[in-house]
């Protein structure tokens, strides 16, 4: 579905990415794993095109995708829930979700208005908050908001950066099990994640990224017990 | 005392143009995100619009509305180009330092050629006067007024009803993650500094029915005038420089009718003054803007 080849972002000096290759097949969930400043956001940023690519492809759904403008790439049926969460404060919950929808042209008004509903049935609380200020909120209520709002368009592949940062362990589990349910209706899911022991227990595959490399890939059980991961990145 | 309640009405209708002026100001910097110093001139190229149309082809007010609105617009496109498209990611003095450059640009070729002097302005109605509870108000003073508050109210249900407005709103607030929201930020953010271009153009157009007159000139004064009526909504809420160009021009005709004409300008520029003094940060705080 998503093939990522020879992938190469540098910030002037900085090299961020020095040429990674995976990919991501239909109804999987995906976990990109790695420490502080591995790369794992600038690989999502580059396959939304939000920074510039010194070298590689993506390939989405065989189509090349690769020099879209950021606004296109989404229409190709790519959410991408963005580190920090990045909620509209000043937009109120509903409008927050609405703008969730610009992505996907061919939802109608009913669409749009079922939708809504059942974000309220996945995240009640939002509905309790739906007139209020998106900067208003907690930040476990924002990031089920971001959340909500990048699955508001329907998409086929979903893309969440650290959707676990800086929250309590109880939220935490509560997002695993909705990117369980998420898979379950039918959408592919690329996880990025600090939280490594979580994201490999419900992940298909993954990826390990160290400075811009990927240094190990395999199925999530396997990575759960590879002794090098363990070590770095499980605390073992 | 009917002196000083007439200077009131005289200040409210001048308010009222001071306010679309400021309404279109703070609907830029909000969804550009940065300081612009070309909208004086953008309001004088309204206002030589609806010259043009009032003189060579009807003096029908609904007419220069639309000529105005849309040359305004029109050099809205240019402004962009010119000098936001590409500057996103520079420092922000650099495309402010281009909109002032911008400025002289178009003030000195509208002098070539609209030419330097001062022309009458056709008048699209006649005036007349109504006599409300003792105070005299002029036909063209209410008619300011009608149309500053129908534009305001069909942008504020543009902006807070349709998923068009979402779209603005979200841009002004995040470019970012608007683009990964799947909206295209770029021609987004040129429309809705056209919009506010456009209104700026139909002040224009009403300001120079007001006085009668036009001058390739006018721009400066009033740039600064829509500046500093937004300084109050912290540049970009829209209400709050709605009112801060409603107390310009209240306190400018209070002002001439107890001083002096003659200082008509110092008022707007001590308002500033006392308003950064008081309040910095303007009467609400900046939400947003450029990421
Ligand atoms: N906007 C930027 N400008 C310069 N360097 C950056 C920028 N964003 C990230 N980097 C650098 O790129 C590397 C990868 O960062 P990032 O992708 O954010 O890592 P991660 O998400 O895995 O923590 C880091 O060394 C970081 O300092
Ligand atoms: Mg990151």
């Amino acid at each position: 579905m998503l093939e990522v080849k020879n992938l190469i972002v540098n910030y002037g000096y900085i090299s961020a990415l020095r040429g990674i290759d995976f990919e991501v097949n239909k109804g999987e969930i995906i976990t990109l794993i790695g420490g502080n400043g591995a790369g794992k956001t600038t690989t999502l940023m580059s396959i939304s095109n939000l920074v510039p690519k010194t070298d590689g492809t993506i390939i989405f759904e065989d189509k090349d995708i690769t020099h879209l403008p950021a606004h296109k790439v989404v229409m190709q049926g790519i959410s991408h829930v963005p580190e920090g969460r990045k909620i509209f404060p000043a937009l109120s919950v509903r409008e927050n979700l609405i703008t969730g929808t610009f992505g996907n042209k061919k939802m109608t008004k009913k669409d749009i208005s079922d939708n809504l509903e059942k974000m309220f049935v996945l995240f009640p609380r939002l509905k309790e908050r739906v007139n209020q200020g998106g900067g208003t909120l907690s930040g476990g209520e924002q990031q089920m908001l971001a959340i909500a709002r990048g699955l508001m368009m329907n998409p086929d592949l979903i893309m969440l950066d650290e959707p676990s940062l800086g929250l309590a362990p109880i939220i935490v589990e509560e997002i695993f099990e909705l990117i369980l349910r998420i898979k379950e209706e039918g959408m592919t899911v690329l996880l990025i994640e600090q939280n490594a022991a979580m994201a490999l227990q419900i992940a298909d595959r993954g990826y390990v990224l160290e400075t811009g490399n990927i240094i190990m890939s395999g199925t999530g059980k396997e990575l759960i017990n590879d002794e090098r991961v363990r070590r770095s990145y499980l605390g073992d | 005392m009917d002196y000083y309640l007439m200077q009131l009405v005289n200040g409210l209708s001048q308010g009222a143009i001071y306010a679309l002026m400021a309404i279109g100001y703070a609907t830029i910097v909000g969804v550009v995100g940065m300081v612009t110093f070309t909208h004086g001139e953008v309001i004088m190229i309204g206002a030589y619009a609806a010259f043009y149309a009032f003189s060579f082809f009807a003096e029908n007010l609904f007419l220069g509305i639309i000529t105005s609105f849309a040359a305004s617009w029109l050099l809205g496109i240019v402004i962009y180009k010119v000098c936001y498209e590409r500057f996103f990611d520079s420092p922000r003095h650099i495309p402010l330092i281009c909109t002032i450059g911008f400025s002289m640009l178009i003030k000195n070729l509208a002098q070539i050629v609209f030419g330097p002097n001062m022309k009458a302005m056709p008048q699209p109605i006649d005036l007349g006067f109504i006599n409300v509870l003792g105070v005299r108000i002029n036909t063209i003073q209410i008619l300011i007024i009608v149309i500053v508050i129908s534009l305001s109210t069909i942008l504020y249900i543009v902006n807070s009803k349709t998923r068009w407005g979402i779209q603005l709103r979200a841009v002004s607030q995040d470019k970012k993650a608007s683009a990964l929201m799947g909206i295209n930020v770029q021609r987004t953010t040129m429309i809705g500094n056209c919009i506010g271009c456009g209104l700026g153009g139909v002040a224009g157009m009403l300001l120079a029915i007001y006085y009668q007159s036009i001058l390739p000139t006018m721009g400066g004064v009033l740039g600064l005038k829509s500046f500093i009526s937004s300084v109050l909504g912290g540049l970009t809420n829209i209400p709050a420089a709605a009112l801060g160009g409603i107390l310009i021009g209240v306190t400018e005709n209070l002002g001439t009718a107890f001083l002096s004409n003659s200082y008509r300008d110092v008022f707007a520029f001590v308002f500033l003054v006392l308003v950064l003094i008081i309040k910095p940060e303007g009467i609400s705080k900046k939400v947003g803007g450029r990421p």
